[in-house]
């Protein structure tokens, strides 16, 4: 069952005179359950797709149907509504509110929609418990790690059970260790939570982790490559990155 | 960039727009000391909104230092104009020194002109008359200086020889007077709004009671001689003045030219004085013209004093406003800064760079606060125009106000750049390396106790020590800038707690976005403090002011029920004659008749405390101790025993009531005595009493009407109180007395009703002129909540846009904003409000002091509900924009890592 649909998906940026063409006829579908990682240069619009996708800025042309709803027939309200209750989204720079702590800042996607906190404490101490951070919960955000916050971002982005996540280079930040645990946290929540999720990188080895990997130059769809169900080969996706990058 | 190259449209702009850089880029290319300008002005474009808001606070605090210093320049200086002009070129002026109404002897004008180096001694005489065909309508005006003004005409007899070499007269049509010639020469301006040319007659009434036609022979301009009376003048032959006015060989004064050897050199002219006033004898006083202004000018120097000291705190306001902008400039760049260190800038290249856009802000600041200032100043002076009855037609812009207002403006705003400008200095070259700038909260614990120790120390400064009262002033305004900056110190301390407090409010208000607004509040803890401070300024005076308003009227309202006894007032423009009391005794309805005369007198100079003034004057009261009682009552000060026994001592003569604020200024106490300058030599008055009198500011004092005769020569009546009998009312009583004595003796009956509510309407006024500038006070703090707030949004625009691609809806981030700004409007209200109290007491007491009133405290609820709405409301309407701005932050932009 198709989560998120894109439709011949074009968006152009107008500066000045010229007009770039940051995406050009982009289609996609995402399935219920599926990890899908989006890999191209710098520039090819991977990021300009995501926000297309969780509906932070419009189209150019086509269509995004998100949880069955068309985007384009929606307004500015009701798009943040669908986001707030059906998307999750994930950032390089976590984006952590300073002022609350670990699992408030997970909460506040409930604390936003008005929902008092204390109805989810047991919402919020699994979620915590699942990244790990049962003991970090009263901790601000500038007393945690860059790996812990990436953590508290990732169980914000799951608390309101959403029916996708969005991550834009969610371990761009991290060390590889940091990062690999969080690419198994994210692996762990498709396989076991049910979860879907389109993750954008740069990093083969991220890429790898997915069940299928979209490469995306100069806003086109260029190729698709269907991981195993076992495997992490970083190697296909090596190869093709490089072809790309020529 | 290469597209646009190959666009044949898009090149003459490239070009032009390359070309224009690149000269500026030549420019900068030779000379690298421009470096820190240019940086200072890109970053002042780049935030522009901010450096808007600065300079508005620049401007306004240079704005109101000038306008202050204007308004009260060109008020004293139009006040001293008058007479300046009227005497045109005499240098001093000999008059009696006991001002009366009989005046001086004539031959007083030729031993002045024996004089060596005297050239001219030009004699005059005063009246004061109305125009027949107005003497019916004649209006009472009730003016600061208690004295009546209205549209009297005021008649100058002059020595048609020699006036002309005293008097600067500007003749615009027909000729000089002629010596003994019954004819007159009136203002252009007051022949025009009296419908009159010239050729015909003046006809004005006399102190008989008829009438006498003076044909008019020049018009001369409203210049000079014809400024006096605020033009309202007419200039008659001495000696047909002495006749119509029954002055017999009297005179009032002498002025006096002196060859210009004298004139110009200061030293040889106080010679000259001294010797006139040695030679002539205690009974004249020989004076410089301009001091003439001085019982005016005196009256008015603690409310001058006054707004000065309001114009220092609208900048003080205004310090706070720079401070923060430039903190927050620093903070934001700390990246920036730390990439120009990382390429080589040194400390001090960086710190200059943030003082060159302070000293760019303050040249630009300054200047349109100048132009801000002038055209404020136009309406200070018109408010205050109203408030002091002289026409103030000089608007001079004083060279030393402008380069006090543009140098403290200039001086406030480089020092209020300084300490971010250090700690820009002290950035880290790493910080350029770091994701996330931290969060800085730059005031520490020892600030808040220094913050205390300030607040101590200023409250012991004003009611612990007694400073001596030349500096006094001074030092009590220093006292209260430092107990406003000791507050200030104290805010961190309370933010915090406040914030707790303020939260579950705003989620009542405003929802769970409401909690994070708040929650903000608490996060630049520096910003935050000085934002409350500012508003907690404005607020506490605001607050000080209408208390101060409040005590002082109702002290007032509370004399004007005691003390303007009776029921009705008649007054005439001309002295009235003692037998004028039976007459009125004799009209139906009238129960009681008491008489009074008012006059000003000079204190002994043994009297004046040193350094306060040269010469003082205060108005002498005469008053009937048999029938004053019957009508009105006096309040005494407290602790003054028993009235009936004050009265006796009174009425025994040689003794005076005092007023409160004389009493504090020579320092007396009941049973003590009051030297003053009478016709026969200076003479002690007893004491009798300490009275609350607040005519002419409280420079009175009473005596009885024996001892003027017998002290001052005078005997004429400036006003009767009348009572009424059982059963009449005040409006046929009036009528009745009107109808008798109208016509025949040109005088006027209001109700005693009507001047109380002069008398108020007035003191209202006064206070206006305040309340203008606390407002002025709460915009700058206004200007503060719309920067810090829209440095809270722009400084979170990943962190709003990460909450809007939550979920946040617009509506959502506005009402956060809001949020945010009422929890500062909060804690800034509880702080001004705890201001405004302990403010409110401190301006009485300082009123108390200054001018010796004895005011109490009184509590305004009104106030407190004002300023509360004003502070939600204000930091609720400086949150729109900042507000609207975070609404619209665009999400992609906001999240996109740089
Ligand atoms: N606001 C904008 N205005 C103009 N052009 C834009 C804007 N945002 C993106 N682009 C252009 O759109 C194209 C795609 O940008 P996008 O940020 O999606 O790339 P990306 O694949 O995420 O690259 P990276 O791996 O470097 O993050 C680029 O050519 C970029 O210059
Ligand atoms: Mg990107």
């Amino acid at each position: 069952m198709a989560v998120l649909e894109a439709n011949q998906v074009k968006k152009q940026y107008q500066m000045g005179e010229v007009t770039v063409s940051a995406l050009d006829d982009v289609s996609l579908v995402v399935n219920k359950g599926e990890f899908v990682a989006i890999m191209g240069p710098s520039g090819s619009g991977k990021s300009t797709l995501l926000h297309l996708l969780g509906g932070l800025d419009g189209t150019s042309d086509g269509e995004i149907t998100l949880a069955g709803q068309p985007l384009s027939q929606l307004n500015d309200n009701q798009i943040t509504v669908v986001r707030r209750r059906k998307v999750g989204f994930i950032f390089q720079f976590y984006n952590l509110l300073p002022t609350l702590t670990a699992e408030e800042n997970v909460g506040l996607p409930l604390l936003i929609d008005g929902q008092a906190l204390d109805k989810h404490r047991e919402r919020l101490e699994r979620l915590l418990a699942l990244v790990g951070l049962s003991d970090r919960a009263h901790h601000k955000p500038d007393q945690l790690s860059g790996g812990q916050q990436q953590r508290v971002a990732i169980a914000r982005a799951f608390v309101n059970e959403p029916e996708i996540v969005l991550a834009d280079e969610p371990t761009g930040n991290l060390d590889s260790k940091s990062g690999t645990a969080i690419l198994e946290l994210l692996r762990k929540t498709c396989d076991e939570l049910g979860a879907t999720i389109v993750m954008v990188t740069h990093d083969p080895r991220a890429a790898s982790f997915a069940d299928r990997v979209v490469f995306l130059k100069d806003g086109k769809i260029v190729r698709e490559l269907k991981n195993g169900s076992t495997g992490h080969s970083v190697q296909p996706i090596m190869d093709v990155m490089a072809g790309l990058e020529l | 960039m290469e597209q646009s190259l190959t666009d044949p449209n898009a090149l003459p702009a490239a070009r032009a727009s390359s070309a224009r850089r690149s000269r500026a880029l030549y420019i900068w290319g030779k000379l690298p000391q421009l470096t820190p300008l240019i940086l200072a002005l890109r970053n002042m474009r780049a935030r522009l909104w901010r450096t808007l808001l600065t300079c508005l606070g620049i401007i306004l605090g240079v704005a109101v230092i000038l306008a202050i210093s204007i308004t009260n320049d060109s008020t004293l200086k139009s006040i001293r104009n008058v007479f300046d002009e009227a005497s045109g070129r005499a240098s001093l002026i000999v008059e009696a020194s006991s001002p009366s109404s009989e005046g001086i002897r004539e031959s007083v004008a030729a031993r002045v002109r024996s004089f060596d180096g005297v050239v001219v001694a030009a004699p005059s005489v005063r009246a004061t008359t109305l125009l027949a065909a107005e003497s019916e309508n004649w209006q009472i005006v009730f003016t600061m200086n208690g004295q009546a003004a209205g549209n009297t005409l005021q008649v100058l007899g002059v020595d048609p020889a020699i006036d002309r070499d005293a008097r600067d007269y500007e003749i615009i049509a027909g000729r000089w007077l002629k010596d003994g010639a019954y004819e007159a020469i009136v203002t252009d301006e007051y022949a025009a709004e009296k419908e009159l040319e010239l050729g015909d007659d003046l006809i004005i009434i006399l102190p008989g009671g008829g009438v006498e036609r003076l044909p008019i022979v020049g018009l001369i301009k409203r210049d000079g001689a014809g400024l006096l009376n605020d033009g309202d003048i007419a200039f008659v032959s001495i000696t047909v003045v002495q006749d119509l006015f029954e002055r017999g060989g009297s005179i009032d004064d002498v002025s006096i030219v002196t060859t210009p050897e004298i004139a110009n050199n200061t030293n040889e002219l106080t010679k000259l004085k001294e010797g006139l006033a040695e030679r002539l004898g205690e009974e004249y006083t020989v004076s410089y013209p301009a001091s003439r202004g001085q019982l005016v000018t005196q009256m008015l120097s603690t409310y001058q004093q006054g707004l000065q000291f309001f114009s220092v705190v609208a900048l003080f306001v205004g310090a706070f406003l720079i401070y923060n902008a430039f903190s927050m400039t620093v903070l934001e760049r700390t990246r920036e800064i730390g990439m120009l260190r990382a390429l080589g800038s040194t400390r001090a290249q960086i710190a200059s760079m943030v003082l060159t856009e302070a000293a760019a802000l303050a040249v630009i600041g300054s200047a349109l606060g100048v132009a801000f200032g002038v055209v404020l100043a136009r309406g200070l002076i018109w408010m205050l125009g109203a408030v002091v009855s002289t026409s103030v037609d000089i608007i001079e812009v004083p060279l030393s106000g402008l380069i006090t207002a543009v140098g403290i403006g200039t001086a406030v705003t480089v020092g209020s750049a300084l300490m971010p400008a250090l700690q820009a200095a002290r950035t880290s070259p790493l910080e350029a390396l770091r994701v996330q700038a931290r969060p800085a909260s730059r005031l520490r614990h020892i600030s808040w106790i220094s913050g205390l120790v300030l607040m101590a120390a200023a409250w012991i400064s004003i009611y612990r020590i007694n400073w001596p009262p030349e500096i006094s002033f001074n030092i009590g305004s220093l006292s209260i800038l430092i107990l406003l900056f000791g507050a200030t110190l104290t805010v961190p301390l309370v933010v915090g707690a406040a914030d707790r407090i303020a939260r579950p409010v705003a989620i009542a208000i405003f929802g769970n976005e409401g909690m994070l607004g708040a929650g903000n509040v608490s996060r630049s803890t520096g910003r935050t403090s000085l934002t409350v401070a500012s508003l907690m300024i404005g607020l506490a005076m605001v607050i000080a002011n209408n208390s101060l308003a409040t005590a002082f009227i109702t002290d007032i309202t509370a004399w004007v029920e005691t003390a303007i006894g009776g029921d009705l007032y008649v007054r005439a423009p001309l002295p009235m004659r003692e037998n004028f009391e039976r007459q009125l005794l004799g009209v139906p309805g009238v129960g009681g008749v008491t008489k009074i005369r008012y006059f000003s007198v000079k204190v002994a100079k043994s009297e004046i405390p040193p350094n306060v003034a040269e010469q003082d004057t205060v108005i002498f009261a005469a008053i009937d101790p048999d029938t004053y009682r019957a009508v009105g009552e006096f309040e005494f000060a407290t602790n003054q025993g028993d009235a009936d026994a004050n009265w006796a001592r009174f009425r025994r003569g040689d003794a005076l009531f005092i007023s409160n604020v004389v009493a504090d200024r020579y320092n007396l106490e009941q049973g003590d005595t009051l030297r003053l300058v009478t016709r026969r030599g200076e003479h002690d008055f007893y004491v009798a009493a300490l009275a609350v009198d607040f005519t002419g500011q409280g420079m009175i004092v009473s005596g009885s009407w024996n001892d003027m005769q017998r002290w001052f020569g005078e005997h004429n009546v400036d006003r009767y109180t009348i009572s009424l009998a059982p059963g009449y009312t005040t409006e046929e009583v009036a009528a009745e007395i009107e109808s008798r004595y109208q016509d025949t003796r040109s005088i006027s009956v209001e109700t005693t009703d009507e001047f109380k509510k002069q008398i108020l309407d007035l003191s209202e006024q006064s206070f206006r002129l305040f309340d203008v500038l606390g407002l002025i006070g709460v915009v700058v703090a206004a200007l503060g909540v719309i920067n810090t707030l829209m440095m809270n949004v722009l400084e979170r625009q990943r962190e709003i846009g990460a909450l809007r691609s939550l979920g946040l809806t617009r509506w959502q981030t506005t009402k956060m904003v809001l949020a945010e700004a009422a929890t500062l409007g909060a804690i800034g209200g509880v702080f001004g409000l705890a201001f405004g109290y302990v403010m409110s007491k401190i301006f009485v007491l300082a009123l108390n002091t200054i001018s010796g009133y004895d005011l109490e405290y009184i509590f305004a609820p009104e106030a407190f509900a004002v300023s509360v709405f004003i502070a939600l409301g204000v930091s609720q309407f400086a949150a729109l924009y900042p507000a609207w701005k975070a609404a619209g932050v665009n999400i992609v932009e906001a999240i996109k890592h740089e």
